[in-house]
This record gives C-alpha cells, sequence and structure tokens, in this order.
C-alpha cells in the first residue's frame, strides 16, 4: 500500500508538474516575443504551484514512510539532487519575477531563466531516473537523461495545445499530427508514467514502522486533495484567452 | 571549516531565509483574510483596494517563501541523511503531514486564489485565502512538531540503533512543540503588524494619495502588533520552562549548574563536550529580549497615538520611527531562533544522535560546490526580492496588477513582438 501511495504522488507530479516543465522548455519556440510569451505562461499559471507541491508531497511521503531511502537517494545523487533544487528554484522565480517589472530586458531575462530552470530540471529528472533505472553515471548518462528530457518537452507542447488557442496552439500542436491533442498529451503521460514506475520498480521500497499510522491518515486526504486540485482543473478549464497575473 | 560545518552553515542560511520569509506570510495572510473578510461582507471599495495591496506584497514575499521551503525540505535527506535514518520514523511522520494535509491544500488554493481573482465567485474567493491562511498555520504546526521532537525527544523507543515512533499523540502534545507553535504564530502576527503599520506610515508621511486606506491599515497594523507582541512573550515566557537542560544552564550562566548538566551528559554519553556555543545561545537570546523591550515599548505608545486623529495625518516623526520598525521584528525572530537552534547543540536530537553522526557522508568539495550554488543563487534571489517588496510597497495601491481586471480578458498592453 505504501508503495501504491508514494507512486501516486511521484507520478503524478511527473505527468502534471512535467507539464509545467515542458511548456517552460519549449518557451521560446511557442511564444516568439514578450506578449506571446505571457499568454503561453498564462496556459500553466493557475496549475504550477499546485503542480509542484506533488513532488513535494512524494519527498514528504518518502521522509515519513521510507526514510532511510530518502537519506540514501538524495544524499547518494548529491550531484545531480543539488542542480534540480536550483533548476527549480531558478524557474519558479522566473514565472514569479517576469512580470513584476515592466520591461522588455526584464522579462526577457526572467524568461530566460524559466527556459534554462525548465531545461535543467528536466535534465536533472532524466540524469536522476537514468541513474536509478539504468544504474548509469558520468557523461554517458546524458544520452538517457536528453531522451527523458525530450518527453518532457513533448509533454509540455502536448499539454500547451490543449490550453492556447489560434497560432500558437498550431505551434504547440506540431508534435500531435493527425493524431488528436487529448491523445497526444494521454501518449505522452504515459510514457512519464512508464519511465516513473519502471525507476520505482529498481528502488529498494520497503516501507518504515511508522507506515501503520500515516498510510490510514493518508489514505483519508487524498480524496480531499484530489478533490481541490479537480476544482482548480474545472475553474480553469477553457482554453486561454489572454495574459494572466504572471 | 570541515564538512559537518559546512552542512551546518547551508542548513542554518537556508532555514534562517525561511523562516524570514515565512514570517510575514503567516503574518499577512491572516491581515489580508481579515480585510478580505470585511471587503466581501460590506463591498466596501477601500478596503477591496486593501486587500489587493497588501495581497500583492503578500505573494512576492510568499514566493521566495516556497523557494528557501522547497530547498530546506530536500536538504533533510540530502545533507543529512544520517539524521532521517536515524529518526526518520518519529519526526518524518509530522513533514509527511505537513506536506500532505497542510502544504498541499495550501498551494493548490493560493493558486486559485491569485489567478482566479475576478473569475471565482467572491465567496469562494474569500474561501481560499482562508483555506490557504488556516493550512498555513497548520504548516507551522506540524512543522514544529517534528522540530520539538529533536529539542526534547518524546513518544519513541530506541530499537536496532534507530527510534520508533510508539507514542503519536505524545510527539503532538510535545510542550516544546506547542509552546513553540503559538511562540512563533505570535512573532508571525507582531511581524506582519508591525511591517503594515511601517508601510502605512511610510504613505501616511510622504502624503501619497489614498490617505483613508492607510490610516486604516496603520491602525490595523499597530491594533495587531501589541496584543500579538504580549501574546508571543507570554509563550516566549513558557518556552523557557521547556529548555533543555544545559541549555538552560548555559543561558543561566550558572558555573554550577553549567559543569552540573555537563557532567550528567557526559556520565550518559560518554567523554565529550555537550555544552552549547555560549556566546551564540547569550547574542540570540539577548537580541531577541532587547527587541522585545523595544518593540513593545514602541507598539504600546503608537496604540496611544493612533487614537489622536491629527497624529495618524501628521505626526511625521512617529511615521518615520515606525517604517524604521519594519526590521525589528525579523530581528527577534533570527535571535530567538539562534537561541533554539544554536542552544541544542551538539545535538541534532537532544541526548540521541549528535549534529556530526547526523550528516550524510558527503566530501568536503561536495559541500563546498552545494554551499556555494545555494547562497550564490539565493543571494541573488533574496536582494532581488527585497527590492521588487520595497518598489511595491512604495508604489502603493495603484500600480498594483493582482486582481486588477477578469483574468481571461485579453491584455490591452501591446504585444512587444509585433
Amino acid at each position: 500500500m505504501e508503495i501504491f501511495v508514494l507512486a501516486f504522488f511521484a507520478l503524478g507530479y511527473l505527468v502534471l508538474g512535467g507539464a509545467d516543465i515542458g511548456v517552460g522548455m519549449a518557451l521560446p519556440y511557442l511564444g516568439r516575443g514578450a506578449g506571446e510569451r505571457r499568454e503561453v505562461i498564462a496556459a500553466i499559471a493557475p496549475f504550477f504551484l499546485g503542480n509542484e507541491v506533488w513532488l513535494v508531497s512524494a519527498a514528504g511521503v518518502l521522509a515519513g514512510l521510507f526514510p532511510e531511502l530518502e537519506g540514501e537517494l538524495l544524499s547518494g545523487n548529491v550531484a545531480v539532487v543539488v542542480p534540480l533544487l536550483l533548476s527549480w528554484v531558478v524557474r519558479d522565480m522566473g514565472l514569479w519575477l517576469r512580470g513584476r517589472v515592466p520591461g522588455v530586458r526584464w522579462q526577457g531575462f526572467w524568461d530566460g531563466a524559466i527556459v534554462a530552470g525548465s531545461w535543467g530540471l528536466a535534465l536533472s529528472w532524466g540524469v536522476l531516473l537514468s541513474d536509478v533505472l539504468l544504474g548509469l553515471h558520468g557523461p554517458v548518462a546524458l544520452a538517457p537523461a536528453l531522451l527523458v528530457a525530450v518527453v518532457f518537452g513533448a509533454h509540455g507542447l502536448a499539454f500547451a495545445a490543449l490550453r492556447l488557442r489560434g497560432e500558437l496552439r498550431r505551434r504547440a500542436a506540431v508534435l500531435s499530427g493527425g493524431s488528436g491533442e487529448a491523445r497526444t498529451y494521454a501518449l505522452t503521460a504515459a510514457a512519464l508514467v512508464v519511465v516513473g514506475v519502471l525507476a520505482g520498480l529498481r528502488l529498494p521500497l520497503t516501507a518504515g514502522p511508522t507506515a501503520s499510522l500515516l498510510t490510514p491518515v493518508i489514505l483519508v486526504v487524498t480524496p480531499l486533495l484530489v478533490a481541490a486540485q479537480a476544482w482548480v482543473w474545472w475553474i480553469f478549464r477553457h482554453r486561454v484567452s489572454g495574459p494572466s497575473y504572471l | 571549516m570541515d564538512t559537518v560545518d559546512l552542512a551546518r552553515l547551508q542548513f542554518a542560511l537556508t532555514a534562517g531565509a525561511h523562516f524570514l520569509f515565512v514570517a510575514l506570510t503567516l503574518g499577512l495572510a491572516t491581515l489580508v483574510a481579515v480585510v478580505q473578510t470585511w471587503a466581501t461582507l460590506t463591498r466596501d471599495p477601500v478596503h477591496l483596494r486593501m486587500t489587493r495591496f497588501w495581497g500583492q506584497l503578500y505573494i512576492i514575499n510568499y514566493a521566495m517563501g516556497i523557494a528557501t521551503g522547497l530547498v530546506m525540505e530536500f536538504q533533510l535527506g540530502l545533507t543529512w541523511s544520517g539524521l532521517t535514518e536515524f529518526a526518520g520514523n518519529t519526526f518524518g511522520a509530522s513533514l509527511a503531514i505537513e506536506t500532505l494535509v497542510a502544504f498541499f491544500l495550501e498551494s493548490t488554493f493560493l493558486g486559485l486564489w491569485i489567478f482566479g481573482w475576478n473569475k471565482l465567485n467572491r465567496w469562494a474567493h474569500l474561501a481560499a485565502i482562508w483555506v490557504v491562511t488556516l493550512t498555513a498555520y497548520a504548516s507551522a504546526f506540524w512543522i514544529l512538531v517534528s522540530n520539538g521532537f529533536l529539542q526534547h525527544p518524546v513518544g519513541y523507543e530506541l530499537a536496532d540503533g534507530v527510534l520508533r515512533l510508539t507514542d503519536f499523540g505524545a510527539m503532538v502534545a510535545n510542550p516544546t512543540a506547542q509552546v513553540a507553535f503559538f511562540h512563533v504564530l505570535g512573532g508571525a502576527m507582531v511581524t506582519g503588524g508591525f511591517f503594515v503599520a511601517g508601510v502605512s506610515a511610510y504613505h501616511l508621511r510622504r502624503r501619497t494619495a489614498e490617505q483613508d486606506l492607510f490610516r486604516k491599515s496603520l491602525r490595523i497594523g499597530i491594533g495587531v502588533a501589541l496584543p500579538a507582541t504580549l501574546f508571543t512573550a507570554t509563550f516566549g515566557g513558557l518556552g523557557f520552562e521547556t529548555l533543555q537542560p544545559t541549555k538552560a544552564a548555559v543561558w543561566s550562566g550558572s558555573a554550577s549548574r553549567i559543569a552540573a548538566a555537563q557532567a550528567e551528559l557526559a556520565a550518559a554519553h560518554g567523554p565529550g563536550d555537550y555544552l552549547p556555543p555560549a556566546g551564540w545561545v547569550h547574542a540570540g537570546a539577548m537580541t531577541m529580549l532587547i527587541a522585545f523591550a523595544v518593540m513593545f515599548f514602541f507598539a504600546g505608545l503608537s496604540a496611544v497615538l493612533m487614537l489622536i486623529r491629527p497624529a495618524v495625518r501628521s505626526l511625521r516623526v512617529w511615521h518615520w520611527l515606525l517604517t524604521l520598525m519594519i526590521p525589528v521584528p525579523f530581528v527577534a525572530m533570527l535571535g530567538g531562533w539562534v537561541f533554539r537552534e544554536m542552544g541544542r547543540q551538539p545535538w541534532a536530537v537532544y541526548g540521541l544522535l549528535t549534529t556530526a553522526e547526523a550528516m550524510s557522508p558527503l566530501t568536503q568539495t561536495q559541500m563546498r560546490v552545494s554551499l556555494t550554488a545555494f547562497v550564490t543563487v539565493f543571494a541573488a534571489l533574496i536582494v532581488t526580492n527585497y527590492v521588487l517588496l520595497a518598489r511595491a510597497a512604495r508604489r502603493g495601491p495603484d500600480a498594483v496588477t493582482l486582481g486588477d481586471r477578469p483574468i481571461d480578458t485579453p491584455s490591452t498592453e501591446p504585444a512587444l513582438s509585433l
């Protein structure tokens, strides 16, 4: 049961947060100017806080249910986890700060931070997953890492195609071809889930003794958490028609 | 510096930075929620503008709180795997509950509050800020349950070299956690109150537009700061009752008590130095206590002055001083935190695991690179965010973009690319 709890939050992050990462990676392609980029960001704006918190929760589950693995996984991969965290911070700060001051240079700089942070996140996840999955370290790990990053990018494009309109939507749909936007999103989401599940199968997932206390609590609150997020998805179900607060 | 010192410095800087932003977040969230409640009930335009103005400052501050918080959460496993392996089965439970029961909902509803402005029904929008505020309190509570366990472990057993939780209720009811929660919550209200009062006083002194809005805000700020200062001090006083023997001994300065505390731990754990660094303990506590005295005196004086209309309008010296007071609660917060955390050294889990044992098996180079990278990025971001916070505070309600138009209307700004 504990393994499913961890999988739920980790895979939830890969699918939901993965779309934000992918949109950030594709930002220069999707938005050719500051105005367009602001509209592309509106595609993820209402969701990114609620999406990244799935990873925070996965880490919380790891701390509570698999504390030994938490220490091993994070401290054993310090060379990947530090860039991952820094990329995450830089990406988020780019999103928050880009609109705080008017001006093309200010916004261009923080848009650059969003792109760099998103690529950094995707590649760090790629390196971490290929280490867990294939046991590869060093430069040779970059090939599978790049592949994982490409999947994140494709997933972001698929999500953007579902959220944007007009020319921006057409650009985002470059990968879909005739297969339909929803189907492309389902496919890229499935690809991320498969990578996540395969990596998870390689981890020594033995729950600690606190599981008997925590698991029931988590099982009770999880439907509430999903309902809260579903409400957000419902409120923002329509395609983006203009810039958001960011 | 050896590796453990580098790891401690990294954690201290991250946690200290996080604490500064979180304190203001907790305090401001409450004030914004109360003002928005009034605005929603009365549809008073001044209170609507107040909600947007203070809400904008709240969000600027919040963003940095998240960034530092993320790094803190992961740093536990990253640099303190000895701690998570030894004690994760105990204090990890409250960390897990914090992320799932509190922070998950806080993030979700914060997104709804920011991006759902003018889109949600106004009662649903009001509910969103209250969920954000209450889950922020819950978050602080569960974090302090974790911290309380490290300060004063209860409800555990030691088996096969690791801790197991035997009594969850005892861990939650731990007085070291409970007292600290109310102390920190009060401190956050002090921080928020002085912030609102100080920014309002700036606008009153400069005679900017919206004098009515800032007079109301000034009174709210001071009206919160004075009782909150007393509340915080009360729980701070109770906190002195929950000090570990070594911290209490070092704070008392009594040579015989210090020797007795040291001898007791040496008898239990073998030879070694079990005393916290006296300089830090005293400096932290004195900073906190002096800042308290200043805040108490000044909040009391201000509570009288704010009843005198001409003073609120034009007593510029007082306005100046109120603005200068903004950093004082932050200083007090950091002082108290240094006292609490330096005072439990050399232990990570008091009496059970030393800080050196809690460290991950990392090399000196790894720690140096990690510390340099985090410090560089965070220093730049913190300076940027404080400059932006001050800028938004100075520019006043007219420049606020939060909630300034329905979210789905096309922007009136020209598309710069075309």
